[in-house]
């Protein structure tokens, strides 16, 4: 990962970790939590670390679920329809079916791999750009969620699943749902670095062309890049669900549009291309800690709710055009020497 | 003929004409003057959204914040007529140089950083809706001058609403841009290659830039007409502009790569969504429906778009091969 | 770092010190609508004079960015951190914001309902708002009644993944079956919570149906603005609508004849008495076991703010009304309800 040439004199004293993207997220990071601990009353209480370490984790997972289609150079706008489609799902086999927890994780997460599979096989079979496929799939399993379930939440799901949404580790700081999107980076990360699978997925997403040559089937690749796409969205759902107590179909807002901002912006600002072919898990979780930071610090410092999208709107542009920036002097001073 | 069959927008003016025969004479209500008038309305100001983003993708890029340009420009419109009690003119004027310098900015961040537009405008448009809820704190402009309030709702004779006046103008412009302007051939040269169209010696910052303040001009003339229509200028507005800005010029056939859009199909397109639209009030289909309706509909656009593609890829393979 | 330590400390024993000097501290108000809606701006002004009248050490509006149920969670967490302590808030979603509610309770802040209702099981003390049900129920009773008992009617709402949304459905439909068989439901238009696709599809229905609709009820903000505004345009008094809340527009269409009533709800009640009763609650008063809660669909626990009818009759006095009924509530609030430490 990183991808960028360490320069001259830079080579044996600095580590190359320094030069990354993620690197400069991880500055951000800190420098946004000494400001807010700082200048904010509640940032550090339990209560609000608590609360964080759940929102972290949900946006995490949601990025990593768009970062794997971003892979291939497309998109997955029908995240959070997924999502919430499976989350419901879910919720329907606990309540009315009756069926175990683990059982009903199993099922959940495969009827998510099922939905990304429609979204690639129609991607891969038109040629159209993912985005508009997924425009598409996401009116039509929103549609069918709300008419199936007539919008009607399912709330009498099993203790033991809605207390794991509020079980609180480490002397109450911390979320066991982080835990679970902190060991699916590690699953991910491996998975891209170390398998053949992995490899062939970014070689995929990296040159199509010269994959297909090079006897990779780029159509399965992408097929299954947006199976596990929805495979992690599914995921995300039964972690709201969890955290909720409860699965409602409008958990993810309307079309599941709450989710597409976290999605788009945790794996960007954590250094993936959008023109596909470069992943990276942990940048993305940098991101995705980075957005809810500023999220809650903004709340904290009260700079007027009204403002907030504002702020926000602006940190964001500054966090993309700083990493840019950084970039370029990398870059240039690569040249120079 | 042949060359007519070609066109992207001929298939689809076919299936709007038999499809609006079909409609009407299950419902002859379809054809009434009213509802003549409402879908000319729905049309005029989907028209003037789509364009703007259609620019856009002629280029190979995205304008998300379309919308929240749109909106900004109509509650900067109705706030400075109603808290300043500017007179309509200036008020025009300010709207569009708001959505003006909106685009610039979209343009020339995107173009200045190589960062892609995608996520230059996911943050603006974070920025131009919080601006917008941060002046308005979610209240409306209600106090809209007379003159707005007729031209939203007057009609020039028959069932023709003025409104439509200052969309059929654009598309028009817009045409004329696309097909017989050296600036809309170098867009569109832009977006079907970005390396080679540098080659030949055009500025790709100008395109860019171009490109992106037309399209905020268009998102504010798209604001403030809904502000006519709506007779009150609501932070809502272009908060749902996103889907159907990208629905109608793709299901007119234009490619999301970039460099190639039509604009009469792109019209075409906006009058199907609004005709299927309507379509569902009037057969009263259930509104649990209309959801997944709409998705389908973009799905077959899509298909049958690769069909033609495909067809075409065929015949060209066959004459090349001789 | 040490020092960093040490500097937190002192923060935290800052923080801690004014709560645990002054017992139960004063109380310090949060009021958080579901997301940036007008219909809320009301709480803001109800805020502020509760401080004042009841000398509370705050009572503030605090508005989520979005619409969103998470963002309202995350700006309600984030609200504990600034020390609020009692938190009076609109649902994002009936059972969704359950969970946050029994959390904030947990961290011994008492929360209720405002506006609009939790489902139980819940930690809310109470629900203080309008019966939405209830209220399109009374609205198309109203209609009905001005249609003289036959007619068809349209039902236009809001989203369908809002559990209101269903609520209001129900509750016409009941109300039009009570009628006899004189009226007739033609059509339900939902998912219309935007002002640009509300305003498409109410035009297109009017095309359509307009010479055949006698009745027009609507059940939420957006498609009562968009439908009276609509009616307006065509200048049709024709159509009897009657619509839902206090928007200008449907305000000014009632005195211009078009509408021809429009159900209100309470918010500056519901700000004022909300905050009064929040205060007393942190002051160690319990609710009565006897006391006269009132049954909704969501709850048992439920205290009405006032739902009233205006029409063209008292359009310019409703403010008035409303005041009326909020101080009749405060008055009687805490013998009907309380039993307070003396």
């Amino acid at each position: 990962m990183g991808g960028i040439k360490p320069p001259f004199f830079m080579n044996n004293k600095i580590p190359n970790f320094v030069k990354t993207n993620q690197f400069g997220l991880l500055i951000l990071v800190i420098v946004f939590i000494c400001i807010f601990s700082f200048s904010t009353d509640g940032f550090t209480s339990r209560f609000n670390i608590y609360a964080l370490s759940r929102v972290v984790a949900l946006d995490i997972m949601i990025g990593l679920a768009m970062m794997v289609v971003i892979l291939t150079g497309g998109l997955n706008l029908s995240l959070g329809a997924l999502g919430v489609s499976a989350a419901m799902f879910g919720g329907w086999c606990m309540e009315s079916m009756g069926i175990p927890i683990s059982i009903t994780i199993i099922l959940v997460l495969a009827f998510g791999s099922f939905l990304g599979w429609i979204n690639g096989f129609v991607t891969v079979r038109t040629g159209v750009h993912s985005f508009i496929v997924t425009l598409a799939t996401m009116s039509i399993y929103f549609g069918f969620m709300t008419l199936l379930t007539e919008a009607e939440a399912f709330r009498k799901l099993p203790e033991a699943f809605t207390d794991f949404g509020s079980l609180k580790l480490f002397n109450k700081y911390i979320s066991p749902l982080l835990i679970i999107s902190v060991l699916t980076c590690f699953v991910l990360y491996y998975i891209f670095k170390y398998t053949d699978i992995g490899r062939k997925l970014i070689a995929a997403g990296a040159n199509p062309d010269a994959a297909e040559l090079s006897g990779i089937s780029v159509d399965r690749m992408f097929i299954y890049c947006h199976m596990l796409s929805g495979f992690l969205a599914a995921l995300a759902g039964i972690m709201l669900t969890a955290r909720i107590g409860a699965a409602i179909p409008s958990m993810a807002g309307h079309l599941g549009f709450d989710w597409l901002l976290p999605a788009f912006l945790a794996p960007v600002l954590g250094g993936t291309l959008l023109s596909g072919g470069k992943v990276t898990v942990f940048g993305t979780m940098l991101g995705a800690i980075l957005v809810t930071l500023i999220n809650n610090g903004l709340y904290l410092i009260d700079v007027g709710e009204f403002w907030v999208r504002f702020f926000l709107g602006i940190i964001l542009l500054g966090a993309v055009l700083l990493d840019r920036a950084r970039e370029y002097f990398t870059v240039k001073n690569s040249i120079v020497s | 003929m042949s060359a007519l069959l070609k066109k992207d927008w001929f298939g689809l003016g076919l299936v709007l004409i038999f499809g609006s025969i079909l409609i009407s004479l299950f419902k002859p209500a379809f054809i009434s003057p009213f509802n003549l008038y409402v879908l000319m309305l729905s049309v005029s100001l989907m028209l003037v959204v789509a364009m703007s983003q259609m620019i856009i993708i002629a280029i190979g890029q995205m304008n998300l914040s379309v919308g929240a340009i749109g909106g900004l420009v109509a509650i900067s419109f109705t706030g400075l007529m109603e808290v300043y009690s500017m007179s309509i003119l200036p008020a025009v004027l300010i709207g569009l140089l708001i959505g003006l310098a909106c685009g610039f900015i979209n343009g020339y961040i995107t173009v200045k950083t190589g960062i892609s537009a995608f996520i230059i405008t996911l943050a603006t448009l974070y920025i131009f809706k919080g601006m917008n809820l941060g002046i308005t704190e979610a209240q409306p402009f209600y106090e809209i001058p007379e003159a707005v309030k007729f031209f939203g709702n007057a009609k020039i004779f028959g069932p023709i609403p003025y409104l439509v006046i200052i969309p059929i103008i654009i598309t028009v412009l817009m045409w004329i841009l696309m097909n017989r302007t050296s600036l809309g051939r170098y867009m569109l040269a832009y977006g079907n290659n970005v390396q080679s169209s540098e080659l030949i010696g055009i500025s790709s910052t100008k395109i860019v830039i171009y490109a992106h303040v037309i399209s905020g001009l268009l998102a504010a003339i798209g604001g403030m007409l809904v502000v006519c229509r709506l007779q009150l200028g609501t932070p809502n507005i272009g908060d749902s502009w996103l889907l159907p800005s990208f629905a109608a010029p793709v299901i007119g056939g234009a490619i999301l790569a970039g460099g190639k859009v039509d604009v009469i199909a792109t019209a075409f397109g906006v009058i199907l969504v609004s005709i299927i639209s309507q379509a569902l009030v009037i057969f009263k289909i259930d509104p649990f429906f209309v959801q997944i309706f709409l998705g389908f509909m973009i799905l077959l656009a899509v298909f049958i778009n690769r069909y033609r593609e495909y067809r075409e890829e065929r015949r060209t393979k066959v004459f090349s091969d001789e | 770092m040490k020092k960093f330590i040490i500097f937190l400390t002192s923060i935290f024993a800052l923080l801690a010190s004014p709560v645990f000097a002054g017992g139960h501290g004063v109380t310090k108000v949060a009021l958080v609508p579901g997301g940036p809606h007008p219909y809320f701006a009301a709480w803001e002004q109800a805020g502020l004079d509760a401080v004042e009248d009841f000398g509370l050490g705050k009572a503030d509006y605090r508005v989520p960015a979005e619409w969103d149920l998470s963002q309202q969670n995350e700006l309600i967490e984030s609200l504990v951190g600034q020390g609020y302590n009692a938190v009076l808030v609109f649902p994002g979603d009936a059972v969704g914001t359950n969970k946050i509610l029994g959390e904030l309770d947990d961290a011994g802040i008492p929360t209720a309902a405002l506006a609009g209702c939790v489902e139980q099981p819940t930690q809310a003390k109470f629900c203080f708002g309008t019966d939405t049900g209830h209220s399109a129920y009374l609205g198309t009773k109203e209609l009905i009644k001005a249609l003289g008992g036959k007619g068809k009617i349209a039902h236009f709402t809001g989203f369908l993944v809002d559990p209101n949304t269903t609520l209001r459905i129900n509750a016409v439909e009941q109300a039009v079956s009570e009628a006899g068989g004189g009226v007739e439901i033609i059509q339900v238009i939902a998912d219309i919570d935007a002002y640009e696709p509300a305003d498409e599809k109410i035009n297109a229905f009017m095309a359509a149906q307009g010479s055949e609709v006698d009745g027009i009820v609507t059940t939420a903000w957006v498609p009562a603005v968009v439908a009276a505004q609509a009616l307006t345009n065509m200048g049709d008094k024709r159509i009897k609508m009657v619509g839902i809340d206090h928007d200008e527009v449907v305000l000014k269409a009632i005195k211009d004849g078009y509408v021809h009533g429009t159900m209100l709800q309470n918010p500056y009640g519901q700000g004022y008495i909300g905050s009064y009763v929040m205060d007393k609650v942190r002051q160690g008063c319990e609710f009565k076991a006897d006391a006269p809660w009132k049954s909704t669909a969501q709850t048992d626990q439920f205290i009405d703010s006032g739902t009233v009818f205006v029409d063209i009759s008292d359009v310019d006095t409703y403010v008035m009304a409303m005041r009326g009924i909020s101080l009749e509530i405060l008055e009687t609030f805490d013998s009907t309800y309380l039993n307070c430490p003396s």
